[in-house]
């Protein structure tokens, strides 16, 4: 009798379809169109970051597991999206040496020293631009109306949240909120293009790339916090829309805050994480010496995942399985007639 | 079956098809092979060589019925490994092509008039599974707080319940009646498709309740079923004591009741559907128990591609054959061929946190954290976390994009938290039952460790 040629495995038998490189593929994606702004506007300048941030991100990723000797995973897409999306929230004319090493610091220190993709507590794109920011000869790299003096984009190259720091809410009347929609505005080479970043976000979400909770809480907290600063002084603080459509806001919501590893997975953990973020944007835009607090209010949350995670209802555990006994039968059918 | 929409705002839904397949007979064939668990040689009381009737309890006295669905010769008595890689006792037996009935089964007329130990004791005489774990002794009887009996399909490559809903509407009646009477259940309930709804209009369900069920794939698994639907735990050997009791009875297993017992047949048949490829070529093939697996691929015509999967009981929760020899058992729901392009493999992969598997789990475990306990064995966080409460529906492996064998690493933090508790007793006790295996009645007990099951019997 002939044998049949047989595959023998586990069940399921059938899967989606998803794969880890899809995520990163989606994010290309995504992105694409608020890269295509940043090159318009910054020229060759914005392709040198970008190209840098992603070259480098991805050779300390496979530098560190070459020397780990661990299984190079860089084709998955995952440290790409991570150099890209540094290159997004920096200023155009930001020096090569500088993304290399934020990249490097972000990517051993922060992704493959805990572990890799999945294992990270903290974002390596937030834990890059904070190493760049807290270090005090380098801080002067992220000043937007100083460096991006040179470029002229045919609009009023200002940071809109360096003029609130400076003027409060009355040096904001130039701005207007459709200005700041279209990303006319200064800022890093993508992060002020809002409306391509929403739609950017907006298509990972239809794809189910991220989680929808994450970005509308965070977006949410921003407009209640906000508004509650604007609501008490509005000279001082701005209103909430400028807020949303200012600075790292829109690139934090869908792309930043939304890191697999650093956030949280259930429901109501994201909805928490992510107003906790959008919040805390704002008390640091109003209170800290920062412009911007988007990234260190995402780093801020990130530490408080775990916890975050635990907003769920607990499993019922089973009760031990006893042998059967007739004492745990409720009776012959005679007794329990006589009931 | 399995859709990825490009919308992925909601989970990945893995539907059932609204498929009619008129149920084929298939003839008797040559040989079958009867599967008996946990059993030895000993327990038998016909040797090689002897004549069967069909419907003959083949069991010696006592060792609880084990009956004939064919009349012919016992060729040979062995063990074979089934698609669940357990050892069962096999009895090979050539087939004559026509039935002489064994004259001990009697047919029942009335089920209303008839006594419910009567009803248990003919249930558990013509070797029905759904019940026969819990009859032991059929006066003696368990509380049933909820009966279901099941429209639906365990996996979305099955259409046999369907079909039969489909088929035999007239008789629902007959089959709640007997399973009420026969179970004593304190509530019936029928558990309906909803795409099938236009068909349960205006027809007599008896005293069931119709409950409509999402066409969406756990809900056709017996432990949603009794969870949404029940009184909440799926009856089983050894939890007979505690409250919120069901019992989930397919339809096509309660309607071959009714005719068995009406007739004063056993177990003869059961429908498996057979399907094909990516998008079905669904058939219903009636075929005896025992039948090889062979013989469905023959009547389909079908040939397995090289590399190709021969998958029992859907393509969810189904085990994969070795081989085509495997026999159709009193369990078994249907047969997919799957070409190797249609599979996947697992990998070694870590957890990237994606959350998907959270959002799909039917029982709402955080299975990117128990994955990951379990995967590296610690077991005490796994039971925190519920890995018991895991029915093993798949669907986290289904929809990882890093393709982790999930259902496998949570199944062994069961196993290893099972074989841990402290009075693991009452394991050989279960396994007394023949119905375990591929779907065993009581999931929660088919995947227990193979260290502590052994009956102290089977070690003499």
């Amino acid at each position: 009798m002939k044998t049949l040629d047989l595959t023998v495995s586990p069940a399921p038998h059938i899967h989606c379809g998803a794969r880890i490189t899809g995520v990163a593929y989606n994010f290309f994606l995504a992105l694409l169109p608020t890269v295509a702004f940043g090159v318009y506007y910054y020229g060759f300048d914005a392709i040198r970051v970008i190209g840098a941030s992603i070259a480098s991100a991805m050779i300390a990723e496979a530098v560190f597991q070459y020397i780990m000797k661990k299984p190079i995973t860089i084709a998955d897409g995952s440290a790409a999206v991570s150099g890209l999306l540094l290159a997004l929230i920096l200023p155009a004319s930001v020096p090569l040496y500088l993304v290399v090493v934020a990249n490097f610091v972000g990517i051993i220190i922060a992704k493959q020293c805990f572990g890799g993709l999945g294992a990270s507590p903290l974002n390596p794109v937030l834990v890059s631009w904070a190493i760049i920011r807290v270090t005090n000869t380098w801080a002067g790299f992220l000043d937007f109306d100083l460096t991006l003096i040179n470029y002229d984009t045919g609009f009023l190259l200002q940071y809109p949240l360096a003029v609130l720091k400076a003027e409060g809410s009355a040096g904001l009347a130039h701005f207007s909120l459709l200005d700041l929609f279209l990303g006319r505005q200064g800022g890093g080479i993508g992060a002020s293009a809002i409306i391509w970043l929403l739609a950017g976000g907006l298509y990972l979400v239809v794809r189910g790339m991220i989680r929808w909770e994450i970005p509308c809480s965070f977006l949410l907290g921003v407009i209640v916090v906000a508004g509650i600063f604007w609501l008490g002084n509005s000279k001082t603080y701005a209103n909430p829309m400028f807020h949303i459509l200012a600075g790292n806001v829109m690139i934090g919501a869908f792309f930043l805050s939304t890191d697999n590893s650093s956030a949280p997975v259930n429901r109501w953990g994201m909805v928490v994480f992510g107003f906790g973020c959008g919040a805390m944007t704002v008390v640091l835009r109003a209170w800290s010496v920062y412009p911007d607090g988007v990234v260190f209010a995402c780093l801020l949350m990130s530490l408080f995942t775990p916890l975050f995670d635990k907003l769920r209802a607990k499993q019922v555990l089973p009760q031990p399985v006893y042998p059967i006994t007739p004492a745990t039968i409720s009776g012959t059918v005679e007794e329990r007639s006589g009931q | 079956m399995g859709l990825r929409s490009f919308f992925g705002i909601l989970p990945p839904r893995v539907s059932y098809r609204g498929v009619s397949a008129p149920v084929e007979p298939v003839p008797i064939p040559e040989k079958i092979r009867l599967l008996w668990y946990k059993r030895t040689p000993s327990d038998l009381a016909v040797q090689i060589g002897k004549r069967v009737e069909t419907g003959q309890d083949l069991a010696r006295d006592g060792k609880g019925p084990f009956v004939s669905t064919v009349t012919g010769r016992v060729e040979d008595i062995g063990e074979f490994q089934g698609v669940d890689a357990r050892e069962y006792l096999a009895i090979t037996i050539i087939t004559e092509q026509r039935d002489s009935f064994d004259p001990s089964l009697e047919a029942i007329e009335d089920f209303s008039e008839t006594k419910p130990e009567t009803l248990r004791a003919a249930v558990n005489r013509a070797g029905f599974t759904a019940l026969s774990p819990i009859i032991r002794d059929p006066r003696v009887w368990p509380r049933v707080d909820a009966l279901i009996i099941s429209a639906m399909d365990l996996d979305p490559q099955s259409v046999a319940n369907q079909q039969s809903f489909r088929d035999n509407t007239s008789e629902i009646g007959t089959a709640v009646e007997l399973l009420a009477r026969t179970t004593e259940a304190l509530k019936c309930t029928l558990a309906v498709p909803d795409n099938l709804a236009g068909i349960a209009t205006g027809v007599s369900m008896g005293a069931a309740a119709v409950v409509m069920v999402p066409p969406v794939y756990p809900y056709g698994l017996p432990e949603i079923l009794a969870k949404k639907y029940g009184a909440g735990l799926l009856l089983h050997p050894h939890d007979t004591g505690f409250s919120g009791n069901t019992i989930v009875v397919g339809l096509d297993h309660a309607l071959s009741m009714v005719h068995s017992l009406q007739g004063g047949k056993p177990m003869l048949e059961k429908t498996v559907t057979f399907s094909t490829g990516e998008n079905g070529g669904f058939r219903n093939f009636r075929v005896r128990i025992g039948t090889p697996v062979s013989e469905l691929l023959k009547m389909a015509s079908v040939e397995p591609a090289a590399g190709g999967k021969l998958i029992l009981n859907g393509t969810m929760r189904g085990y994969a054959c070795f081989s085509d020899k495997q026999p159709v058992t009193a369990t078994t729901e249907s047969l997919h061929v799957q070409s190797p392009s249609e599979g996947f493999s697992f990998q070694d992969t870590q957890c990237t946190n994606c959350g998907k598997c959270n959002q799909v789990c039917p029982v709402d475990l955080e299975v990117n954290l128990l994955g990951r306990f379990s995967e590296y064995g610690i077991y005490d966080k796994s039971r925190t976390l519920g890995a018991e409460n895991c029915i093993q529906c798949g669907l986290c492996a289904y929809v990882c994009p890093a393709r982790r064998p999930l259902v496998q690493y949570i199944t062994g933090a069961k196993q290893a938290i099972r074989s841990g508790l402290e009075e693991p007793v009452g394991m050989a006790e279960a396994m007394e039952c023949d119905a375990c295996g591929p779907s065993c009645p009581a999931i929660r007990l088919f995947d227990m460790g193979s260290d502590t099951e052994d009956s102290p019997k089977e070690k003499e």
